[in-house]
């Protein structure tokens, strides 16, 4: 284990200059949100809240991009029956896992096309709650200040999906929005407030996530 | 049999101008004397001019072109061109003010000839190298005047309209002294390429002591040429296209207005557009009215007429960075015409006196 991290540890030390001679840029950040989900099944709703912790990075590569997220956390109920795949009346904590990994194309130099996986899971106990959903994006990026402050919004849509076992089809969407800042005049530091809302069905399921997010960035947001 | 060879070298001389144009200056000289020899003086005489002629590589050497003086002095004596005699006499002399021609060779009305152009002229000549290659300040081009006498001279080198470049001595000298040329002008720079001449006169004084009459001047032409040189194209100044504005414009303004507003209009109508019916928190307020602030915030910063001190900054680096590149590049430039080479090509010398040329 101790080789493992210590092999992660060279390889994220080396890939900055190796990524940076390839004529490869990269951003990665860290992120911390407040996460509110209300889960409805049927007639039911619980609503939950809290922290979440997690990373993101990007490559790009002249119009090609790639974006990989991982987020956990452990949300609370906050009032309501509880419900979902796990069980009507369930309303103890849920520990969180979601992530994505998408491919982008710069179609412009202010929208980006994205697509690719966004998984989602819910554990109590030895009972979990996975979604997983094929999603296509569009981004668009302003200039308030150059070089010192920008604008962003993400809209996206599920393109397939499933839930639970055995899988129920999923349907969805969601959207991005928020700004970044420039943490000091020349430095490669940012900082990022984001809001994020999503909405996904399945069968008589309903789960809605509200998050607003603060994230410190390495490198030059795309 | 010297009939039929006088024949041949005229038909040659006459009727194949190419073929001797093609041909070197030696052999041109050969056949001049051979001419002289079988008394063909017609095409002798314009053998030992063409071989007089060619300059450049090919050109005669010292030696070789104070005979081809020698035999066509003795060549129009036997013409009877006595002044064409007398001027291929006076340049003899100016090559070489001590020749001493074989009196076995040539009869005592051409040796007299060359006695009557050394009586009426200064006794100074001019010796100058071949093509000559220097690089200007760091390396000499050396001219070697020769005198029989002690004469006190003005050795200068002027340009095609007679102004003064550089003064090279000023003094007597006896029997001889090298003449050095470093290839810059007076104030210290590399002439430009073009026609020049290395001028010797006598000065004033000494003038006066010859009684006022030694009123000549020698003459070396020279061809300063320097071959192109390989140097780096100056950058053009930043286009205003590369500038930012200096100060804040409508449309810059409204351009970092309309983002934040749109953004933050975006952020709040999100949960009607996403979740219709969910009950959404005001998270959504504090971050959409946070970005739309940002936007009104770049809008006030961008206002007309305000100073963008950011923008002023990167033009001028923009600008210093050009000023910097153009100064480096100059600098190398000038380093590499420093170091290019200069090449001096002497021509025939000449003598004026009293106001004609020989």
């Amino acid at each position: 284990m101790k080789h493992y991290l210590a092999a992660i540890a060279c390889g994220a030390i080396a890939l900055p200059a190796t990524l940076q001679a390839q004529g490869t840029q990269f951003t990665v950040s860290g992120l911390a949100s407040q996460e509110i989900v209300q889960s409805h099944i049927d007639a039911t709703s619980t609503r939950f809240t809290g922290p979440m912790l997690g990373g993101e990075g990007v490559l790009i590569s002249n119009r090609l991009l790639v974006r990989v997220r991982y987020a956990q956390g452990r949300i609370n109920p906050q009032g309501g029956n509880g419900g979902g795949l796990l069980g009507p009346g369930t309303s103890d904590p849920r520990n969180v896992v979601e992530g994505e990994a998408l491919v982008g194309y710069r179609a412009t130099p202010w929208l980006t096309l994205w697509g690719g996986p966004s998984a989602r899971a819910y554990t109590v106990g030895n009972s979990d709650e996975r979604w997983l959903i094929w999603t296509g994006r569009a981004a668009a990026r302003g200039t308030l200040l150059p070089g010192r402050m920008q604008t962003f919004v993400e809209l996206y849509g599920a393109l397939s999906g499933n839930v639970g076992d055995p899988p129920q089809r999923v349907g969805g969407r969601g959207a991005t929005g928020g700004l970044e800042v420039r943490l000091a005049e020349t430095g490669s530091f940012w900082g990022r407030l984001g809001y994020r809302m999503e909405s996904t069905h399945a069968s008589g399921l309903r789960e809605t996530v509200e998050s607003v997010t603060l994230s410190i960035i390495y490198g030059l947001p795309q | 049999m010297n009939r039929l060879l006088a024949a041949g070298l005229t038909i040659s001389a006459l009727l194949m101008p190419a073929v001797a144009r093609a041909q070197s200056a030696n052999a041109l000289l050969e056949q001049g004397v051979r001419a002289y020899s079988v008394r063909e003086y017609d095409g002798g005489a314009w053998l030992l001019r063409r071989a007089l002629a060619v300059e450049g590589a090919g050109a005669l050497g010292t030696v070789d072109a104070a005979k081809a003086l020698m035999y066509l002095t003795a060549t129009e004596a036997a013409r009877s061109q006595r002044d064409s005699a007398l001027a291929a006499a006076r340049r003899l002399i100016v090559l070489d003010a001590r020749y001493r021609p074989d009196p076995q060779k040539f009869p005592p009305d051409v040796i007299a000839v060359l006695q009557d152009a050394r009586r009426a002229a200064p006794t100074v000549s001019i010796h100058a190298p071949g093509d000559t290659a220097i690089r200007p300040g760091a390396d000499v081009f050396v001219v070697r005047l020769g005198a029989a006498t002690s004469p006190e001279v003005n050795a200068t080198i002027t340009g095609a309209d007679g102004r003064v470049v550089r003064t090279l001595y000023t003094g007597a000298f006896r029997d001889s002294i090298d003449l050095r040329w470093n290839g810059l002008d007076a104030s210290g720079n590399p002439p430009p390429d073009g026609r020049y001449a290395i001028v010797v006169s006598p000065t004033a004084r000494e003038q006066r002591r010859s009684g006022g009459g030694a009123t000549w001047s020698l003459r070396l032409p020279l061809e300063l040429t320097r071959p192109a040189v390989d140097t780096t194209p100056l950058p053009a100044a930043p286009p205003d296209s590369l500038l930012r504005p200096e100060r804040g414009d409508t449309k810059g303004a409204i351009r970092a207005l309309a983002p934040g507003i749109a953004a933050g209009a975006a952020i709040i109508v999100l949960p009607k557009v996403v979740a219709s019916g969910e009950r959404a928190s005001s998270a959504r307020l504090i971050v959409g009215g946070s970005v739309a602030i940002a936007g009104i915030a770049a809008f006030l910063s961008r206002h007309p007429g305000r100073e963008l001190p950011g923008n002023t900054l990167y033009n001028r680096n923009l600008r210093d960075n050009w000023r910097r590149n153009v100064a480096e590049i100059s600098r190398r430039n000038a380093d590499r015409v420093r170091q290019a080479k200069m090449i001096i090509r002497p021509g025939a010398p000449s003598l004026v006196t009293g106001g004609e040329t020989p």
